[in-house]
């Protein structure tokens, strides 16, 4: 049976097709690009404003013949320059997969076209298979383009080529990405597939989203005590990093909470594998990649694990096409 | 006759914001939102419980620590801090979840309406279409306020709970006027719901606008007025980093810190609520106050405008 035949390439040809037609997938992309090259441009500029206030300082001292080791260089790595184009991928993205995921399912819904297409031959794993397929392609080509441009602008802005190992790096996060947002397309095809409202599908959906990406992380990072005074509690202490490892020993309960409520959230996984594959941390920065990806592993395996238990609950689940069309 | 009319117009006031509110307080979407907003409120007051303890007992191990190594044991930080701090999630909570409430309560007071099919049935009334707009404003205050007021009774329990945290009057002055400020912020986005509910001629775009807008209002302009990150502005803390001393930010700043509402909420929340670093400086042209003031006026009148302007005969969305 060739491609065009395949019942699956069909669905995901239509959806991907009724995705172009409605204007709001392109335009949730645009405005993650929009988003991002802003991040990248704010970026570039505090490490101007950075650079020049270095510079600044080494003429003072020389002019007071000092020597300028007594203050450190600011270190360029040019990756470093996407934490915020990762964040709104992080934000936006999922915004992206939700709104796909609900369109994906609410289309046929609200043509009642669900139920007759399960009257054909093609089976609901085909159906889905076919769904999702389109998903890949569409939000794979939007964060590829949106990926390319921001790769560009870094180059146009900061005037450091990327290495191809710097290609590589932004290849293995945009993977990451593409696997981060196709959770929370998962997310909203599921709901607007198993709801009895529609609209009540959505709403679920944004609460997960806010619970997910913004919720969790936010008081994971809320509850670090290092978070809880301006600077740093164990700098305002004076208290150096081994003494303060060890006075943290105490609170191994509390940490263990407070990482465990981040743990849950797979935006924080993708963020920890982000910045540290292309060393916005500063402990990853520099650092050859392989290493860095062996210690993330558990984080890469977290978003695929997700991934393949909503899938299969997806597969697994039969659908009531009575309860669909009732809608 | 005269008194007759505002008698009627009272009483059309009156029945159009009970019918609202009725009705809104019967959406499952909008008391989910607003459940999931009230339990976030009394988590905000664990958290905060929770966290000022841990680096309270910090500093005591630390000390502990320092006194063992005779170095000098600098002041509690604990001790420097108002018990107000306590509730400093609080302006993150309402900034997320409140404010995509509001939207949400926004939306629905004339999305139920023109979803129902009921405009055409209005307008064949004796009713003034500014009647029903005031009619449906009054309605959101009302909700608005009254989640606010709860929000605030969930916090005033949790410091009567909480013995180690105790207001003065002062406190409790800074507390409420937190609360008239939050009600203003989800007031703001409440307005922005309503007006492209009452505006668009999609259900989808009515409600993607604005939540385009919050997103925006939340993650973009704090980026680009003061270097603050996405994630950054989820932390209360962090969202109080100085912009960098450069002509871009201090021009933004200027521009865009008059709209920049999130941002502006935050730094009020932050003098309020006592933790606001003393030497902060915002380079907004006008006074954060001024900027949702001025929002909330600007909207109330776009809502206005709005409701007047939607066409009563047909009032369906198309799609």
């Amino acid at each position: 049976m060739g491609k065009q035949n395949d019942p699956c390439w069909v669905i995901a040809q239509k959806d991907i097709r009724d995705a172009l037609h409605d204007r709001f997938i392109i335009l949730v992309t645009g405005f993650l690009m929009i988003a991002s090259l802003t991040a990248l441009t704010v970026a570039a500029i505090a490490l101007h404003t950075d650079v020049a206030t270095y510079t600044d300082a080494v003429k003072t001292l020389l002019a007071l013949g000092k020597s300028v080791d007594v203050i450190a260089a600011p270190e360029f790595y040019p990756l470093r320059l996407l934490r915020g184009f990762v964040e709104h991928t992080q934000i936006i993205g999922a915004v992206l997969g939700i709104l796909l995921g609900y369109r994906a399912a609410a289309s046929e819904r609200g043509h009642q076209t669900l139920a007759l297409m399960l009257t054909r031959p093609i089976s609901q794993s085909q159906f889905l298979w076919g769904k999702i397929q389109g998903a890949i392609l569409l939000l794979g080509a939007g964060l590829s383009a949106v990926f390319l441009v921001v790769g560009v602008a870094v180059y146009g802005i900061s005037g450091v080529g990327l290495s191809a190992m710097d290609g590589v790096r932004l290849l293995l996060v945009l993977l990451a990405a593409l696997v981060h947002t196709l959770l929370f397309f998962l997310l909203g095809f599921a709901a607007a597939l198993w709801s009895r409202h529609l609209p009540h599908a959505l709403l679920f959906a944004f609460t997960i989203w806010l619970a997910l990406v913004l919720l969790a992380p936010q008081i994971g990072d809320t509850l670090d005590p290092d978070n809880q005074v301006a600077g740093g509690v164990f700098k305002q202490l004076d208290i150096e990093k081994p003494h303060q490892i060890e006075i943290l020993k105490s609170f191994a309960t509390y940490e263990t909470i407070r990482t465990g409520i981040e743990a849950l959230s797979p935006t924080k996984h993708f963020e920890r594998f982000s910045f540290a594959v292309l060393g916005i941390k500063e402990t990853y920065a520099g650092r050859p990649l392989w290493p860095i990806l062996e210690e993330k592993t558990g984080d890469i395996l977290w978003l695929l694990g997700l991934l393949a238990t909503l899938s299969g609950l997806l597969f697994v689940c039969r659908l009531n096409t009575q309860k669909l069309t009732q809608e | 006759m005269h008194i007759t009319t505002e008698i009627g117009s009272v009483n059309t006031l009156t029945t159009i914001t009970r019918q609202a509110i009725i009705n809104s307080l019967r959406d499952q979407t909008v008391v989910i939102l607003v459940l999931l907003f009230l339990i976030l409120v009394l988590v905000s007051a664990y958290l905060g419980w929770s966290a000022t303890t841990t680096v309270n007992m910090i500093y005591l191990h630390s000390a502990e620590f320092l006194v063992a190594h005779d170095r000098p044991v600098p002041p509690n930080p604990v001790l420097d801090t108002s018990p107000l701090v306590l509730l400093r999630n609080m302006a993150t909570y309402v900034s997320l979840i409140g404010a995509l409430a509001a939207i949400v309560v926004g939306y629905q007071t004339i999305a139920g309406d023109r979803k129902a099919e009921v405009l055409p049935l209005l307008g064949s009334r004796p009713l003034i279409q500014k009647h029903y707009g005031y009619g449906k404003i009054l309605a959101l205050t009302i909700m608005l306020l009254g989640l606010v007021a709860i929000a605030a009774l969930i916090n005033t329990l949790a410091f009567m709970l909480l013995p180690e945290f105790t207001l003065d009057a002062t406190g409790w002055l800074r507390l409420g006027a937190f609360y008239l400020t939050s009600g203003l912020y989800l007031l703001v986005f409440g307005l922005l719901g309503l007006a492209c509910a009452s505006y668009a001629r999609s259900e989808s775009v009515a409600l993607l606008v604005p939540v385009t807008c919050w997103l925006i209002f939340t993650f973009v302009l704090p980026q680009l007025t003061s270097n603050i990150n996405p994630v950054a502005a989820l932390n209360p803390v962090s969202a109080l980093a100085d912009p960098p001393e450069s002509t871009f930010f201090q021009i933004t700043g200027i521009l865009l810190g008059p709209v920049s509402l999130a941002e502006a909420y935050r730094l009020i929340s932050a003098q309020l609520l006592d933790f606001l670093p003393p030497d902060y400086v915002s380079h907004s042209a006008i006074a954060p106050i001024w900027s949702l003031l001025l929002a909330g006026v600007g909207l109330h009148f776009t809502a206005i405008w709005a409701i007047a302007r939607m066409d009563m005969a047909r009032g369906a969305y198309h799609g």
